[in-house]
């Protein structure tokens, strides 16, 4: 009890970009500036999945990534929350055009709970989403079992 | 002896590639990189498309230089119809280049002293970057891609409210930047991760053709933009160059390059002229070879279209290839310590959206012919320009 309480106050995210231009993971990045000050709101910000609560993943899965990402997702402790962020993560964005090379959506390759639409969103908008869907995800996980 | 792997994901890299460290203790004595984990082939879709849906493209192929890269795909589209953009468009382009700028080298500096794990400098630099893109915002209406440039000219026009505001943001923006350089100077502890540490001289830079700041902080004077028609006429454009060939230089080149496009961006807003910002040009066949300085170095859009401005072959040739070679070859070489090897990685500001490229291989392990620079660049015709020859 005590466990999902705190777990929902402090957020480890990790970020994970999966080919996209960059211009979400910046977003991402500014998020770190005193303006919006992510661990104000208890969430952590570092790249170690394995330590991780979160997944941000932004970018068309591209073509190295469509098992590694899996893999990844594995590595990760439950309870576990995916953000799927950027119109690249939820269709492939501008470059969906010829499908080979990218295997967006980020859906198709694991489950995601949250999606940012956006290219890119807004640095508020991603903390919102994070903030607003990933703790109910997180406490959610013991009543699945 | 023995091997490191850094990568894709690790909390020193802000984007996925992986780095394999050759040791000896701590001491890092070879290095490779393996990329491939952002490839989108966005030259490849550039094919055959028209030049309005590329122009979209090629911002994406980067999102923090999001203006160099339509800026050089449009500027080389006007250098084959002989297009000039009227002077309003011209000086609109030098101010969104040069904010952008600003905020890609503010990015840079903060990611490299969040990576030696200077947080203070890191979040300062970060919070500075925010006033550049409120600015950047308030212009084009997008914090980080902008659809800016556009052939003949630039899409939107400024307001009186929207100069005197970028004038009063820089003004703050460039009192805390002196403030940074000066406790990155002074700094003794910073001194330590940063001075003598990746170095990589004159002549190493030059066999390897480093570009952009990279270039610069080892004592190469060149700068693209002492060679655009609208710096050479209208602002008197000094490259600035350190010769300490290590991180402490490369970092430094960026807080003053930052000082540079500062006094750019404040001599376009007051003297910016009068008059329309947009005309008309019709594209029409041929083909281009054209560079641009991006905040990362030289950005070379090589390309040629067929009727009604449809590019029918394209090559982009970004910085970070040239600089990404020159870190892992000799920055590396002498780096004391892993953390510093990823310290050093982040002086050269690597982007890799920018980077992925792919060789098609058949099974016998022939190459496959790379088309795109070569049906080009035999077709290139010299350019014949009115202004200073470039
Ligand atoms: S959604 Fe847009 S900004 Fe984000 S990575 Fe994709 S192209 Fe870039």
């Amino acid at each position: 009890m005590i466990k999902e309480f705190i777990r929902k106050r402090s957020i480890h995210v990790c970020l994970v970009c999966t080919g996209g231009c960059n211009g979400c993971d910046i977003e991402v990045a500014a998020l770190l500036s005193q303006r919006y000050d992510l661990e104000q709101y208890g969430i952590y910000y570092h790249n170690n999945p394995r330590e991780s609560d979160a997944l941000l993943v932004t970018g068309t899965v591209a073509k190295q990534w469509q098992e590694k990402l899996v893999e990844f997702y594995n590595k990760v402790p439950e309870p576990k929350a995916v953000v799927a962020i950027g119109a690249c993560a939820l269709s492939g964005g501008i470059f969906q055009q010829e499908s080979d090379k990218v295997g967006a959506p980020v859906s198709d390759v694991i489950p995601v709970d949250a999606e940012v639409p956006g290219c890119p969103p807004r640095p508020a908008e991603i903390a919102i989403a994070v903030l607003k869907y990933v703790p109910p995800t997180l406490a959610s996980y013991r009543r699945k079992i | 002896m023995s091997y490191v792997p850094i990568g894709p994901i690790h909390p020193g890299l802000k984007e996925p590639l992986r780095i394999k460290l050759k040791t000896e203790g701590e001491r890092v004595v070879d290095a490779e990189v393996d990329l491939g984990y952002f490839y989108r082939g966005a030259e490849q879709l550039a094919r055959g498309k028209p030049w309005q849906k590329v122009a979209y493209l090629a911002e994406r192929v980067c999102g923090i230089c999001s203006d160099a890269h339509p800026h050089t795909l449009i500027e080389g589209l006007e250098r084959i119809v002989d297009c000039e953009p009227p002077l309003r468009a011209q000086f609109s382009r030098v101010i969104m280049g040069e904010l952008n700028r600003i905020h890609s080298h503010l990015i840079a500096n903060a990611i490299w002293f969040l990576a030696v794990e200077h947080e203070t400098l890191g979040i300062y630099n970060l919070n500075t970057r925010e006033k550049v893109m409120d600015l950047l915002e308030m212009i084009s209406g997008n914090r980080v891609l902008y659809s800016w440039n556009i052939v003949g000219g630039v899409r939107m026009d400024f307001k009186e409210s929207h100069l005197k505001k970028i004038l009063d943001n820089l003004a703050e923006v460039e009192s805390e930047v002196y403030r940074y350089r000066k406790m990155f100077k002074t700094g003794a502890l910073l001194g330590l991760r940063s001075k003598d540490i990746g170095k990589m001289t004159k002549e190493e830079a030059i066999e390897v053709r480093a570009v952009g700041p990279t270039a610069r902080g080892s004592g190469i004077k060149f700068d693209w933009r002492t060679k655009h028609p609208t710096y050479v006429d209208h602002f008197d454009f000094k490259p600035i160059w350190r010769d300490e060939c290590d991180n402490y230089a490369r970092v430094m080149m960026r807080f003053d390059e930052i000082l540079e496009s500062i006094k750019i961006v404040k001599k376009a807003v007051d003297e910016l002229p009068d008059g329309p910002i947009r005309k008309e040009c019709e594209i029409p066949r041929g083909s281009v070879d054209y560079r641009y300085e991006a905040p990362r170095g030289e950005l070379a859009y090589i390309f040629e279209t067929a009727k009604h401005g449809i590019i029918k072959e394209i090559t982009i040739r970004t910085p970070t290839i040239m600089n990404l070679e020159a870190c892992v070859r000799y920055m590396f070489k002498d780096s004391p310590t892993i953390a510093d090897a990823i310290a050093i990685y982040q002086t050269i500001d690597p982007c890799i959206a920018c980077t992925e490229r792919v060789v098609i291989v058949d099974e016998n392990g022939n190459r496959q012919d790379f088309r795109g620079v070569h049906t080009v660049l035999r077709n290139l015709k010299p350019f014949k320009s009115k202004k200073k020859d470039r």
